[in-house]
């Protein structure tokens, strides 16, 4: 009898607090996080531009003018035109595909192998544990950025060998802070006793674990992705990341663009913002996504 | 009283000028006299693959090693192509052009102590003409014609000829051509791959890749009084803007090999008379090898389609204040003797000045070969900017034109060595033809069958047999009738791709002195003659 009123006054609640609709909760993230809707507004944008580059931009961002080579900003040219006379504003937008692109493939591929080698080891423990943390050990004693130079170095220029290198840092990251989260999940009640009603161990940890540490791996993953566009930005500046003629932010960077500094100061100015505004946007919306998700922090 | 104070004035003006002529003097005496010690600080834009200039055809290889070494005769550093001796003091052609003697200078030493004589110079030339099986010989096309070696005394060398050879003692005089101590070949061809035991002005010091390469003073180098440096050492970048900073900020004196016209232009503003720009033409183009073996490029159609695609004469305009490539040619540099004239280029597919007729024919052979809408085709580089870089970008927009989509992979030195030259493992690759001379024998020999510079492995007995007949002839005017010949039949069929004749801005700091830059960046880096006339 005490059970089922206990269920009744559930229910109840239930019916009290409503979910939340998708329009609310992005209302409230508004009102509440103003500056990680800022930063949601650029990352729209990026997107906007990346799905839409075919069509929004004004010039092929891979065959230029040969008669107008440096030129200055100008109504035809809003960011002006680089060496060999290619559209600065084209390239930009084109550009924001390949910095999407690697900035979410690789970010989710680090976070996703980091969020599932972090749930295996918190939850067999002995010496899948050790093991796996002592070579996350190895890979965290690296600096993320150096790391992923010496990998793309040894895979060599490409856009998908980018992905690559910027993913494998991530991993033990996110490794420890999913490992850290599924050691505290693994000791409720509920999983010892889904435990002992003799669930197998895949079912667990589909079913109970990996479902009560999506708020850590999203954030981790939100962190990364502004992470993930100022490291393939900073391989392709150093020559190992997208080759020429991609039209990448941190190839337009480097590239011809410090020879041209002083003659043509647009063909680094602008990608220079890009780059900046992108990164900005993932970090602010990844910061409000935390404190919105993270429970530690909220009120 | 007026007439003394004249005559005051006058004496004074006499003195006067008599002490602006004598600092001028002295001042020229001292500007004229060279200085001695003092390290010269170089920048170089490339990693070699390896030490041995036998082995190697890349300024990495050259500009590091040339001061460590001697050959047996060389380019006049004053007056190209001039050839003077080295190791050789005096040389004797017979009248047969079938025998050739060199008298090999006394007292020579390596720089291990031990005496150069006529055995190691016979070994050297064994290695780079008769090459054991283990070790690879780049330029032993050049000396097809030579039968035999002799070294019969200690200071002779003489050389045995097959057949008269045109170009033979352009190609002794080649800077690649280092004298080796026989001990050390015989232990090991492979030996100085990776080790230095010179006879040259300098000594190895020390050598960290990635970083830098140092060489120090020979006290016993065999040419009074010279070296008139105490060193040099290079910095290694692969990016230009670091080498073009490197020198604006004094860290180098000098960028031997070429910096783009918007970096030479600002190094000038900033810094004036400091710096000296020495602007040269190029013993080089730089073009495209399409490997042969390979599909699509087997068929004809799609090679004569990728060099229909190229608009050379808009590139030159283009690529000209970017990197220095400018002159539209055949396979030999245009207003050289064996040149290909432009009316005769012009003719052969991908040399008509009009684009848009190339472009349709281009298009009409890609559907004839199957490909109506183009194909995807991967173009290997390597990963040096000034000028691969930029001349990589240019063809590829180019091509973009007619429907064919290539991706651009740059390439570590020597993985764009062992992938272009070694294995063949590309569609396209960025292949530069640059020499140390005009000789047609070192130029044309990559077209023949088996050369290891022939990237595109290639096969064509009318090549192999115009090759042949052009390097016998000892008439200039029949030579050239045959060159211009190979030169069509290589175009015609589109086995090679040329680009653009190249050429290059050497900026130095005045006070770097008696450099005289050639026609190309191998010759002239030994240095012996190079001083600084201050530190």
């Amino acid at each position: 009898m005490a059970t089922s009123i206990e269920l009744a006054h559930a229910s109840a609640s239930a019916t009290l607090a409503p979910k939340p609709s998708v329009t609310e909760v992005v209302a409230r993230f508004v009102r509440t996080k103003p500056l990680g809707a800022a930063g949601g507004v650029i990352i729209l944008g990026m997107l906007f531009l990346a799905v839409f580059a075919q069509m929004l931009a004004p010039y092929d961002p891979y065959v230029g003018d040969y008669g107008l080579q440096f030129s200055r900003p100008s109504a035809e040219h809003w960011f002006g035109t680089d060496e060999f006379g290619r559209d600065v504003m084209s390239r930009i937008m084109y550009g924001a595909r390949i910095a999407l692109f690697v900035g979410f493939t690789a970010s989710l591929i680090g976070c996703t192998i980091g969020a599932l080698l972090g749930v295996i080891s918190a939850y067999w423990g002995g010496r899948v544990d050790l093991l796996l943390e002592r070579l996350m050990d190895i890979l965290l004693a690296f600096p993320q950025l150096i790391l992923a130079l010496a990998i793309a170095s040894i895979l060599g220029p490409a856009v998908q060998n980018v992905v690559i290198a910027i993913s494998i840092p991530v991993i033990p990251r996110v490794a420890r802070v999913v490992r850290s989260a599924a050691l505290s999940v693994k000791e409720n009640v509920y999983v010892e006793a889904v435990q002992a009603l003799g669930a197998t161990r895949r079912r667990v940890i589909l079913q109970h674990i990996i479902p009560n540490v999506a708020a850590p791996y999203i954030i981790m993953l939100t962190a990364q992705l502004g992470a993930a566009i100022l490291a393939e930005a900073a391989l392709s500046y150093l020559g190992l990341g997208a080759a020429e003629p991609t039209p990448s932010w941190g190839l337009m960077l480097s590239g011809s663009a410090p020879s041209y500094a002083e003659k043509a100061p647009w063909i680094a100015l602008f990608p220079g913002i890009a780059i900046s505004l992108g990164v900005f946007g993932f970090n602010l919306f990844g910061d409000s996504l935390r404190d919105a998700l993270d429970p530690k922090l909220k009120g | 009283m007026a007439a003394v104070t004249r005559r005051y004035h006058a004496l004074f003006i006499v003195l006067a000028l008599a002490v602006v002529a004598a600092s001028v003097v002295t001042a020229v005496h001292a500007a004229d006299t060279p200085r001695r010690g003092g390290i010269l600080l170089a920048v170089i834009g490339a990693d070699p693959p390896s030490l041995d200039p036998h082995q190697e055809s890349t300024f990495a290889t050259m500009q590091l090693v040339a001061p460590l070494y001697s050959t047996l005769i060389q380019i006049d550093p004053y007056s190209y192509p001039k050839i003077i001796g080295d190791v050789a003091s005096e040389w004797k052609i017979s009248p047969d052009a079938l025998t050739y003697t060199f008298k090999i200078r006394p007292g020579i030493k390596f720089h291990d102590g031990s005496p150069l004589t006529a055995a190691d110079v016979k070994a050297t030339y064994d290695k780079l003409i008769f090459p054991p099986k283990e070790t690879r010989s780049v330029r032993k096309g050049a000396y097809l014609a030579v039968a035999s070696i002799d070294a019969p005394d200690a200071s002779t060398v003489v050389f045995k000829l097959k057949h008269p050879s045109a170009s033979l003692l352009e190609n002794f005089a080649s800077p690649w051509n280092v004298i080796y101590p026989k001990k050390y070949l015989d232990k090991d061809p492979n030996y100085f791959m990776k080790n230095v035991v010179g006879s040259g002005p300098f000594k190895f010091k020390s050598y960290t890749p990635g970083a830098s390469f140092e060489g120090e003073r020979n006290p016993d180098y065999f040419v009074k009084d010279r070296p008139y440096l105490n060193g040099y050492k290079f910095f290694i970048s692969t990016e230009t803007s670091v080498r073009a900073a490197a020198v604006r900020s004094g860290r180098a004196y000098i960028e031997f090999r070429d910096l783009p016209s918007a970096e030479v232009d600002a190094i000038k503003k900033q810094l004036g008379d400091k710096v000296v720009v020495q602007h040269t033409p190029m013993t080089g183009q730089f073009g495209i090898a399409i490997n042969n073996t390979v599909k699509p490029f087997t068929d004809e159609r799609v090679r004569k389609a990728l060099t229909l695609g190229l608009d050379r004469y808009t590139g030159g305009r283009v690529l000209f204040g970017l990197t220095g490539l400018k002159d539209v040619g055949g396979l030999l540099r245009p207003g050289t003797e064996f040149a290909m004239p432009e009316a005769d280029l012009q003719k052969l597919p991908g040399f008509g000045k009009d684009m848009e007729k190339n472009r349709a024919e281009a298009k009409k052979l890609l559907a004839e070969a199957g490909y109506p809408h183009g194909f995807k085709v991967v173009l290997k580089n390597r990963n040096v900017k000034l000028p691969y870089q930029d001349f990589a970008v240019f063809a590829i927009q180019e091509w973009r034109k007619i429907g064919i989509e290539a991706e651009h992979r740059p390439l570590e030195t020597a993985a764009w060595f062992a992938d272009g030259r070694d294995s063949g493992n590309f569609e396209l690759i960025i292949a530069p033809t640059v020499e140390a001379s005009d000789d047609p024998d070192v130029f044309l020999r990559r077209y023949t069958t088996g050369d290891t510079q022939n990237w595109g492995r290639f096969t064509d007995p009318v090549v192999d047999d115009l090759f042949s007949r052009q390097s016998r002839a000892l008439d200039p005017a029949e030579r050239r009738k045959v060159i211009l010949q190979l030169q069509k039949t290589v175009l015609e069929h589109a086995y090679y791709m040329p680009g653009l004749w190249w050429s290059r801005n050497v900026v130095h700091w005045a006070k770097v002195k008696n450099y005289v830059a050639p026609p190309n960046h191998y010759a002239n880096q030994k240095l012996q003659d190079v001083w600084l006339s201050e530190d």
